[in-house]
C-alpha cells in the first residue's frame, strides 16, 4: 500500500473517532446539567472541563469572554473557524477520504461524504439551535455506520489495520482525557449511598460505558472502580487497555510475522506500553498521582503515533526495494519493438 | 404522443430527437414509449433522484477561478442521446482512421520527418508548436505509440453531418462520467436498458488497463500500473480515482515516486515497489522539474529521463500535444492521405490559420461571424464566439491576434445539434457535442458511445464543463430494425 494511503486512511478514521467522541461529550455534558440541579447554576464548571479536553481554550478565550454552554456547544460543533470542531473534524475525514477514493468502498465514501454534506446544511444548523440532542445523535450514528461499513466492507489488509490505529489511538487518547477531566474530584464515595456520583456518572456516559460498568460492578458507582474500568479492563471497547490491545493486533499484522529481529519501532513502543497497562495496579495509578499517570499515557501514545508515521510513511529513499529484483535488470529500450507499421496493416485491412 | 413532448419545438437546427415537431425519429421510438409517457412531475423525481446520487457519490469536479469551495456536480441530464448502428459504424471506422494517422504523424515528426521532407506540414508549423518536444526527437517509445488514449470531440451541423471539433491527444477527461452517466441511468430507468439494444461501456477500465499493460516491456509479466494525478485539488481528481478504481490500480501523486538506478519506485508501506506504467494524468511541462518547468512540485525528478531509456513507460507519451495545435489540426485530412492514401471518413470543421497572411487577415475581417481559438488551450478557455461577442471583446482579441498570428485559428459558427434537455417542467432543445473514447494498445478500441456534453445555457454553442455546460448519458444500438 502507498505510504500517502497509509497515512489518509488513518487520518480518515481519527477524525470520525474525534468528531464521534466530541459529540458524546456534548451530549452527555447536556444531560448532566439537566441533573444538576441546583449545581449547575455555575455552568461554567461544567463546559470549562470539555475545553480542556479539547485543548482549545487558548482559541475559545479568544472569541468569547465567558463561558457559557451556548456558545460552547456552537464553537465545538459547527463552528467553521475552530479547526477541531464537529464540522471541521467530519470534513478533514472528508477529505482523507477523498484522496483515497479509489482504495475504500463506495459505501463508506459516501456515509462520510452524507455526514458531511449534512453538516453542511441550513437543517444541521437549525437541528443544533432547536433539538441539540437529536444533532448529536445523529452524528453518534453516523460514526457508529462509519465503523460498522468499514467493518463489513474493508479487507483486513493494510487498508483494516491503518484504520484500525487512527481508530483506536485516537479513542486511547480521547478516553484519557475525558477520565483528566475528573482528576481533581474526590476519590471518596459520598457518604449519603442517595446522592448521586453526577461527575463519575457522567464520565461513565461520555464514554459509553454506563451499562456496561453497571453490569460488571453490581451497581455500585465507586471512581477508583469506574477509573480502574476504563484505564485497565480490557474487555470494555472504549479502555484505554481495549485501544491498546487493538493497536496491537494491528501493528503485529503490519509488521509481519513477529520475529523479535523485523520488531519496527512502533511495535517495541507500544509492546512497553501494553505490558505497563497489563501488570500495573490502581493503587500503583493512585500513589503516582491519576493526573500524573495520564500525562505520562498521552506522552507515550504521542510516541507510538510519531513512530508509525515515521515507520511507514515519512521514511526517506534508503528503504528496502519490495519484490522480485530481476525486473531492475531486463527493462531497457531494445526490448520495444515498433508495431505502429503491423498496426498500419491492420488497419488498411479493416478499411477495406 | 405524449405529454412530456407535446410542446416541443426542434427550432431550425438539426434536433438529434425530432426531426419535426411530434415526429420522433425512429431509433428513438423505444424511449418516446417509455420515458415518453411519464408525466413531467414523475420526470422531475427521477431527476432528483438521479442529481441526489451524483452529489451523494460526490461525482463533481472542480471550478478554477471560483473560490466559492469549488467543488461542483457536472450538471446531468437524463434524457439520452441515441445514436443509432450504421450512423455508429461510420463514427467508429473515422475515429480508427484518425488516431492511426495521429500515431503515424507523431512517429514521423520526432523522427524521420518524412511529411516534412515531402512538404505536407511545414517544418515552421511544427517547430513552432508550443507543446513539440525536440528533445524527444529520435527516442524510441514503446511499440511506436504515441497517442494511446484519445478523446475526440466530434460535432453535428445543421444538416447533421459529423464533423471532427479537435484531437484531444494529451489528457483527455471525461470518460468517467461517461460510466457514471450509465450507472445513473440504470439506476433510474432499470428496465429501459434491458428492454433495448443499448451497447454497454463499462468495459472501459479493464481495456484501459489492458492498452496500458500492453506498454509494459515484455519480460514484464504482471507490470504495476499507477494513474500519477496533479492531486486532491485539480479539477478533474474524481476521474483520476475514478479510473484507478475501475482498473483496479493505485493512484499516486508525484510525492508518492522517487526515483533509484533510473527507475521509478513508489514508496510504500512495506518500502520501495518498482513501477513499470504510468497513466499520467498530468501535463508534459509539469512532468519532470529536471527537463520542464522547474517550479514543479507535481513531476517526479528524473522521470522523463527514465522514460527515455525505457524504464518506465508513459501514457500518453510526451510530446503528442504537438497533434493537438489547432493549427495543426487543420492538417489532419492531410496526414490521412499521406500516411494511409484514404479520403477521411470523418471531416474536419473548416479553419482558418492565423499564420498564414492571407487568411488571417479574412479572420481579422470576419471576426463576429467566427469562432476563434487560441491553438494551445483547452476546456472553453481562450476563445471568442463571434456571434456574441462584444465590440471590444472582438477589438481585444484582434489586437492579440495581430501580436501573435501563429497562436491563433477561426472556424465558422456551426449550428450545432441540438437535443431535448429538460428544464424544471419541460423539455427545450439545446446544443449538445460527443467526445467518444479511443483506446490504442495491441490493437485500436473505441467505446461504442462517449460523453454527450450539453450547453446548458439557451442558445450556447459552449459545451464545456467549465463553462456551464452538462452531460448526457450516450446510447448506441446493437441494430436498427
Amino acid at each position: 500500500m502507498l505510504s500517502r494511503v497509509a497515512d489518509s486512511i488513518y487520518w480518515m478514521a481519527r477524525y470520525m473517532e474525534r468528531a464521534e467522541n466530541l459529540s458524546r461529550l456534548l451530549l452527555s455534558t447536556q444531560d448532566l446539567l439537566l441533573d444538576a440541579g441546583e449545581e449547575a447554576s455555575d455552568e461554567s464548571q461544567f463546559w470549562g472541563p470539555i475545553l480542556m479536553t479539547t485543548g482549545d481554550e487558548e482559541r475559545y478565550d479568544k472569541i468569547h469572554a465567558t463561558i457559557e454552554g451556548e456558545l460552547v456547544a456552537d464553537f465545538l460543533a459547527l463552528r467553521a473557524d475552530n479547526p477541531n470542531s464537529i464540522l471541521n473534524c467530519v470534513r478533514a475525514a472528508r477529505e482523507n477520504a477523498r484522496t483515497v477514493r479509489d482504495q475504500i468502498s463506495d459505501e463508506l465514501w459516501e456515509c462520510i461524504n452524507g455526514l458531511r454534506l449534512f453538516l453542511e446544511s441550513p437543517e444541521a444548523t437549525a437541528l443544533h439551535q432547536n433539538q441539540r440532542a437529536s444533532f448529536y445523535e445523529k452524528v453518534l450514528v453516523a460514526s457508529y455506520q462509519f465503523q460498522g461499513i468499514a467493518s463489513s466492507t474493508t479487507p483486513r489488509d493494510e487498508s483494516w489495520h491503518f484504520l484500525r490505529l487512527g481508530l483506536c489511538l485516537e479513542r486511547a487518547d480521547k478516553t484519557t482525557r475525558l477520565i483528566d477531566t475528573c482528576s481533581a474530584i474526590s476519590l471518596d464515595m459520598p457518604p449519603n449511598p442517595l446522592a448521586r456520583p453526577l461527575r463519575w456518572a457522567a464520565l461513565l456516559r461520555s464514554s459509553s460505558a454506563w451499562h456496561a460498568f453497571q453490569a460488571y460492578s453490581s451497581n455500585k458507582l465507586n471512581p477508583v472502580d469506574i477509573l480502574e474500568y476504563l484505564l485497565l479492563n480490557d474487555a470494555f471497547p472504549r479502555s484505554f487497555a481495549w485501544c491498546i490491545e487493538e493497536m496491537h493486533t494491528a501493528l503485529i499484522a503490519l509488521c509481519g510475522n513477529g520475529r523479535l529481529e523485523d520488531m519496527k519501532a512502533p511495535v517495541r513502543l507500544l509492546g512497553r506500553l501494553r505490558a505497563d497497562i497489563a501488570y500495573i495496579t490502581m493503587e500503583e495509578v493512585l500513589k503516582e498521582g491519576l493526573h500524573e499517570f495520564i500525562d505520562r499515557l498521552q506522552a507515550k501514545l504521542n510516541d507510538i503515533g510519531a513512530s508509525i508515521l515515521q515507520t511507514f510513511v515519512l521514511y526517506g529513499d534508503s528503504a528496502p526495494v519490495v519484490g522480485d529484483s530481476t525486473h531492475l535488470a531486463v527493462l531497457s529500450p531494445g526490448a520495444w519493438h515498433s508495431a505502429v507499421d503491423d498496426n498500419m496493416q491492420i488497419q488498411q485491412q479493416q478499411q477495406q | 404522443m405524449s405529454s412530456l413532448f407535446n410542446d416541443y419545438q426542434p427550432g431550425s437546427f438539426f434536433d438529434e430527437m425530432f426531426s419535426a415537431p411530434d415526429a420522433a425519429r425512429d431509433h428513438y421510438s423505444g424511449i418516446m414509449g417509455s420515458i415518453g409517457t411519464l408525466t413531467p412531475a414523475e420526470y422531475a423525481a427521477r431527476q432528483r433522484t438521479a442529481d441526489m446520487v451524483f452529489l451523494r457519490q460526490g461525482v463533481t469536479f472542480t471550478v478554477y477561478g471560483d473560490d466559492q469551495g469549488t467543488e461542483r456536480i457536472f450538471p446531468f441530464d437524463l434524457m439520452p442521446r441515441i445514436i443509432p448502428h450504421k450512423e455508429w459504424e461510420r463514427v467508429e471506422s473515422g475515429l480508427i482512421q484518425r488516431i492511426t494517422a495521429l500515431n503515424l504523424f507523431l512517429n514521423d515528426v520526432y523522427h524521420g520527418q518524412k511529411i516534412i521532407n515531402d512538404g505536407i506540414v511545414p517544418r515552421e508549423l511544427v517547430e513552432s508548436a508550443s507543446h513539440f518536444r525536440p528533445e524527444f526527437r529520435g527516442v524510441k517509445v514503446p511499440h511506436g505509440i504515441y497517442i494511446h488514449i484519445c478523446g475526440t470531440d466530434l460535432v453535428r451541423d445543421g444538416k447533421g453531418e459529423y464533423f471532427v471539433l479537435e484531437d484531444n491527444g494529451r489528457c483527455p477527461s471525461g470518460a468517467s462520467y461517461m460510466l457514471e452517466n450509465r450507472n445513473a441511468m440504470k439506476r433510474t430507468f432499470p428496465g429501459l436498458l434491458q428492454s433495448l439494444p443499448v451497447r454497454p461501456v463499462d468495459a472501459y477500465g479493464s481495456m484501459l488497463r489492458e492498452t496500458l499493460a500492453h506498454l509494459a516491456p515484455p519480460s514484464v509479466i504482471d507490470p504495476n500500473i499507477v494513474v500519477l494525478t496533479p492531486g486532491v485539488f485539480n479539477s478533474a481528481y474524481f476521474e483520476h480515482c475514478y479510473l484507478a478504481k475501475q482498473m483496479g490500480v493505485p493512484i499516486v501523486e508525484g510525492r508518492d515516486l522517487i526515483l533509484k538506478n533510473d527507475r521509478i519506485f513508489m514508496r510504500t508501506t512495506k518500502g520501495l515497489q518498482q513501477v513499470h506504467v504510468i497513466y499520467r494524468r498530468i501535463d508534459d511541462d509539469f512532468l519532470d522539474p529536471l527537463v520542464f518547468r522547474k517550479d514543479s512540485l507535481l513531476g517526479v525528478p528524473g522521470l522523463v529521463n527514465a522514460y527515455q531509456n525505457g524504464h518506465v513507460a508513459l501514457a500518453n507519451s510526451i510530446g503528442t500535444g504537438v497533434a493537438d495545435d489547432k493549427a495543426v489540426y487543420a492538417l489532419v485530412p492531410k496526414m490521412i492521405k499521406y500516411y494511409l492514401d484514404q479520403d477521411p471518413i470523418l471531416p474536419n470543421v473548416p479553419t482558418y490559420l492565423g499564420v498564414d497572411p492571407k487568411e488571417c487577415e479574412y479572420i481579422l475581417a470576419n471576426l463576429p461571424n467566427l469562432v476563434v481559438k487560441a491553438v494551445n488551450e483547452s476546456g472553453g478557455y481562450g476563445m471568442l464566439m463571434g456571434p456574441h461577442s462584444t465590440k471590444e471583446e472582438r477589438e481585444k482579441f484582434g489586437e492579440r491576434i495581430r501580436a501573435n498570428p501563429r497562436n491563433y485559428i477561426a472556424q465558422p459558427v456551426l449550428q450545432l445539434s441540438r437535443h431535448p434537455v429538460f428544464q424544471g417542467d419541460h423539455f427545450e432543445g439545446r446544443h449538445i457535442d460527443l467526445r467518444p473514447y479511443v483506446l490504442y494498445g495491441d490493437r485500436i478500441h473505441v467505446v461504442p458511445g462517449g460523453l454527450t456534453r450539453v450547453a446548458l445555457k439557451k442558445g450556447s454553442l459552449v459545451v464545456n464543463s467549465s463553462q456551464g455546460g452538462g452531460s448526457k448519458d450516450t446510447w448506441v444500438l446493437w441494430d436498427d430494425e
